[in-house]
């Protein structure tokens, strides 16, 4: 055996690489300046990586194609929308109500919350909105399951985006429609005091990852628990486990609505950090950038998602815009007589990503450890993962 | 008639009354009454299409019954959801094995102690002491399951999909007996198996029966293992019951055969 | 005991009955709900029922365009049981190629009679031809390798295709909206029958539609190609013992969908005068709302259904707002594959029960 190998085999080998990793990802906003394209680029990688996270849970877990993933970035942004803006400018007398927030925003009129608050607020809106969604599918076939949600994505997207002229209590409208909703507050954390995105973007990134912290925890202890395995039982084979105890119904809804919470969590962030929203971001292909990181990295793979989401987002805000559209490459095609951007492709590029992987690679780039062991002897104890995943690539 | 429900119901384990099955025009079981006293081996044979599996699928609950009633401990089971008809009492194996294939040996296991289960989503995610000690408990147990239907214990953190076609099968009837089961029901158990490994399992129905106080209903083609193992036997042809009772009656019976061991005497169902 | 299974019995027969009747009836009256509506609101505004008229030819035009598309969803869903995502597209695409032929064959609004006949009747099978191959390349790249994988992986291919086309499109003709010639008028008033004004646009729709829908009616039922997919829609497994080769007889469910998806393009060129990459995202998932409606692998319900849709568009538009449309018919579609997933007149899915 090679020195490489016998270095891979090593268990330590892989705690000091995640080690260092680690260092490297909580640390490296430090050596670039306050506001900056890559830690900017970086925080919308870290976002979506709970997005996509949560959809992992419906799709990739419990087998349930949701092709209307944007509801839950929708409803995730417009609570901020709601509860962290002058939206509802005339409540109590148009003194607002505010709680926890900063003096400043103190004594603005309208809704302000905390950030935990809104986070709250979002998983609770949509974890019920998820159940809701997904109550109409239930006795339906995964393709059936995949056109109904979508439809639902695209209803909610259609309400938002007409929001302004739906009336809610009162006289409030529902949503600025096709204006903007903005300014929405900057977060404001105890301790940490109030972030200002437009001086120095390095919190936010620190708040997003150790949201992505928690979350993965959350996405661990699910995988690896009574419910977890009902989904993967469920997207293995209903019938068998139906058969074994496992209540189709609850264990659906459940799926719904943890992954429609993670959505929810990440837009609320979100909201904060855009600073504006406009219901014209609520797209079906935003579902299908989502459904494509998840793809790309490995249905069920926990990790693998992590990477699409984090390699995507690269593609998104930075690949096409910053380098393939940036001067040099611009600068050769314009010399080549090509008058194209590759802006206006980017939904393409993720369309051919989803063939390309469902044709030559469906299991994804780092598939899910159950894809991945063809072999292995014996069972260690409870936390046998990471062995298990060391002995196969050995 | 053989069958009284009324009293049936107090003595049996099981009880169905007039158990019928139509889809849209095709009656695929029709005016079935049987019944299973506890910690006996009862088996329902007949040909093909007999309508077998569907009655099966209809004590189950993955089938309403068109027409009819079921009785599972004196309680009335009709058109009850599957994983509450398990939590009662009543696990099952499918006639053409259905593991988890991406689940380990040991992970099949512990999915059907789902019901025995109660973490719940809360549990799962803060693991508390009692989750933490339920997951290993349940652990433990679906390995001792393993090890009691005879896996090598080599085999308990493969893949369901790579384990060899014997190896399935017992891993299917441990993940069943793991729901702690009063009555286990089989879908054909020996289909595949040479007569070695059929005779093993006639065996390990009857040490099921003996120590863990298990009532068995199998549906089975091969005759050796149904007249070995049964104590009743129920025939199915057309989706209705031509004939009920000891093994010598029913290799007696002029009905039975015709209907099923004239055509396919001593042969093994493929 | 005897007594009890006698009261279930037909009880259950009946709550079986009583559902199936709640959920025809029930989506028939919902189907109703906007033109009855609309109808009534009219009838005390002006008087007579002239504006819903014009609503509902409107919405008979679009039918007949969601209706050639819908015939699409509705052969291949019949024989592969896949949602070809991607087949808004295939539409999509052929309009695109119909607006770029006018410059081809020289038409403009200028051109005579005879000349625009002949120029769009060459146009015509120009762009079902580009629309049906489109269609059959899709299905060979995308979809045959995963023939046997998982359902939901060629669903996921076929959105993926879906987007691919759309940057087709973009890259065709840009991302904006594009104004084409109104070569015909289709705005032109024609006749007007009990108050309601008939276009050029109105009668072209479905002067093309309907004999496009009786040939492929009479080719699926007839002719031994159609044969071969009815039978391979039963039964692949059959079918090819039968020596039916299935893998051309899908090829050609696509060939035939991708036909109708051509002539739809032109159909909405002309009758739009405008185009757009995105245009088939909508109009597909409309049709596929039409096909399902009408009894999913029913050609006769996939017409129905689009006229049926195209009508709901039509007063959509016009009454509540273009803006409102998409969510309209969305939760229609919700509601139909909910409480009645096998359609209007479709029969209940192989697996019964």
């Amino acid at each position: 055996m090679s020195r490489v190998a016998q270095l891979r085999r090593d268990p330590r080998a892989g705690v000091a690489i995640a080690v260092l990793g680690g260092i490297a990802v909580a640390l490296f906003p430090l050596f670039r300046p306050p506001l900056d394209g890559l830690t900017n680029d970086a925080i919308l990688a870290l976002a979506f990586v709970v997005m996509a996270l949560g959809l992992n849970l419906v799709v990739g877990f419990a087998g349930l194609l949701d092709l209307g993933y944007v509801a839950f970035y929708a409803f995730g942004l417009m609570v901020t929308g709601w509860w962290a803006s002058d939206f509802f400018s005339s409540v109590n007398d148009e003194k607002g109500i505010h709680v926890g927030t900063s003096d400043f925003v103190s004594s603005l009129p309208g809704i302000h919350l905390n950030l935990l608050l809104l986070i709250i607020g979002a998983i609770v809106i949509c974890a019920t909105a998820g159940i809701l969604i997904g109550l109409p599918t239930l006795r339906l076939r995964g393709d059936y399951i995949a056109i109904v949600t979508l439809a639902f994505g695209e209803i909610i997207s259609r309400v938002f985006a007409n929001g302004d002229e739906v009336t809610i209590f009162g006289d409030n409208k529902l949503s600025n429609g096709r204006q903007s909703i903005s300014p929405i507050d900057q977060i404001n954390l105890p301790i940490f005091g109030e972030f200002d995105s437009a001086t120095d973007l390095r919190p936010y990134y620190w708040a997003v990852l150790a949201l992505v912290l928690v979350v993965l925890f959350v996405d661990f202890r699910l995988r690896d628990s009574r419910l977890g395995r009902a989904w993967i039982a469920l997207r293995e084979d209903e019938v068998a486990a139906a058969s074994m105890g496992v209540p189709l119904v609850k264990t659906k809804l459940l799926s719904y609505a943890a992954g429609g919470a993670f959505g929810g969590i990440s837009g609320a962030f979100l909201g904060p950090f855009f600073s504006s929203i406009n219901a014209n971001q609520f797209q079906f292909g935003f579902s299908i950038f989502i459904l494509a990181m998840v793809i790309l990295g490995g249905l069920g793979s926990v990790w693998g998602v992590v990477l699409g989401a984090v390699s995507l987002s690269f593609v998104n805000y930075w690949l096409i815009p910053d380098v393939l559209d940036g001067e040099f490459v611009r600068g050769k095609l314009d010399s080549l007589g090509l008058e194209f951007s590759f802006s206006e492709v980017t939904f393409g590029v993720f369309g051919f990503l989803l063939v390309l992987m469902m044709v030559l690679r469906p299991e994804g780039l780092l598939p899910e450890r159950r894809r991945q062991i063809e072999l292995t002897s014996g069972e260690g104890p409870l936390d046998d993962t990471k062995a298990a995943v060391f002995e196969a690539r050995a | 008639m053989s069958v009284e429900s009324g009293n049936g119901s107090v003595d049996s384990l099981l009880a169905t009354e007039h158990v019928t099955k139509a889809f849209g025009g095709l009656v695929a079981v029709e005016d079935v009454s049987f019944h299973v006293k506890p910690r006996s081996i009862v088996s329902i044979i007949g040909p093909n299409g007999a309508g077998k599996t569907t009655f099966f699928n209809m004590l189950t609950g993955l089938y309403k019954p068109t027409l009819g009633r079921i009785l599972f401990g004196g309680t009335d089971v009709t058109g009850t959801r599957p994983d509450i008809i398990t939590s009662l009492g009543v696990a099952r194996t499918f006639q053409n094995i259905r593991l988890f294939s991406s689940m380990t040996a040991t992970e099949n296991v512990m999915v059907g102690q789902h019901a025995r289960m109660k973490a719940g989503l809360f549990g799962s995610i803060l693991r508390p002491p009692s989750v933490r000690k339920e997951e290993i408990a349940v652990r433990d147990k679906a390995r001792e399951m393993l090890a009691y239907v005879g896996l090598a214990e080599n085999h308990f953190g493969q893949l369901a999909s790579n384990l060899s076609y014997g190896d399935q099968r017992r891993v299917e009837i441990a993940r069943a007996l793991a729901s702690d089961p009063a009555l286990l029901l089989l879908d054909e158990p020996t289909a595949g198996m040479n007569p070695q490994e059929s005779a093993r399992l006639t065996e390990f129905m009857e040490q099921l029966r003996e120590e863990r106080a298990l009532t068995i209903l199998l549906i089975e083609h091969d005759m050796k293992v149904v007249m070995g193992v049964s104590e009743r036997i129920t025939v199915l042809d057309h989706g209705t019951k031509i004939a009920e009772g000891q093994p010598e009656e029913i290799r007696a019976d002029d009905r039975v055969i015709e209907a099923y061991l004239g055509k396919r005497e001593g042969g093994q169902q493929g | 005991m005897e007594a009890a299974t006698v009261t279930s019995a037909p009880s259950r027969r009946r709550s079986e009955a009583v559902w199936e009747f709640i959920s025809t009836y029930g989506l028939i009256l919902l189907l109703l709900a906007l033109p009855i509506r609309y109808g009534i609101q009219d009838l005390s505004d002006d008087g007579n029922l002239n504006r819903l008229g014009n609503n509902l030819v409107e919405g008979l035009s679009n039918g007949a365009v969601l209706a050639l598309i819908a015939l699409g969803y509705t052969l291949v869903y019949g024989i592969i049981e896949l949602i070809n995502f991607a087949h808004g597209e295939v539409f999509m695409l052929g309009s695109l190629a119909s607006a770029a032929l006018y410059a081809t064959f020289g038409l403009t609004p200028a051109t005579g009679a005879a000349g625009l006949v002949l120029g769009l009747a060459a146009i015509l099978i120009l762009a079902m031809m580009v629309s049906a191959s489109l269609n059959v390349m899709i299905e060979r790249v995308a979809y045959r390798p995963l023939r046997g994988a998982p359902k939901l992986a060629p669903l996921i291919t076929a959105v993926g295709m879906s987007f691919i086309l759309q940057n087709v499109g973009v890259l065709w003709i840009g991302a904006s909206q594009k104004a084409v010639p109104d070569l015909l008028g289709s705005q032109k008033h024609l006749i007007e029958i009990w108050g309601v004004s008939i276009t050029r646009g109105h009668v072209l729709a479905i002067a093309v539609t309907i004999p496009l829908v009786l040939l492929l009616t009479s080719f699926v039922a007839r002719s031994r190609l159609g044969k071969a997919m009815r039978a391979t829609a039963q039964d692949p497994e059959a079918a090819r013992l039968m020596g039916i080769n299935v893998d051309t007889t899908i090829s050609l469910t696509f060939l035939l969908g991708g036909l109708m998806a051509g002539a739809a393009g032109l159909i909405s060129a002309l009758y739009q005068t405008s185009i757009w990459y995105f245009q088939g995202f909508s109009a597909g998932l409309y049709a596929f709302t039409a096909a399902v409606m009408g009894g999913i692998g029913n050609i006769r319900g996939a017409v129905l259904g689009g006229v049926i849709i195209g009508i709901i568009q039509g007063i959509s538009d016009n009454r509540i707002g273009n803006d409102w449309t998409p969510a309209i018919v969305f939760v229609y579609l919700v509601i139909i594959m909910v409480f009645r997933p096998q359609g209007l007149i479709g029969e209940e899915t192989r697996e019964a029960g």
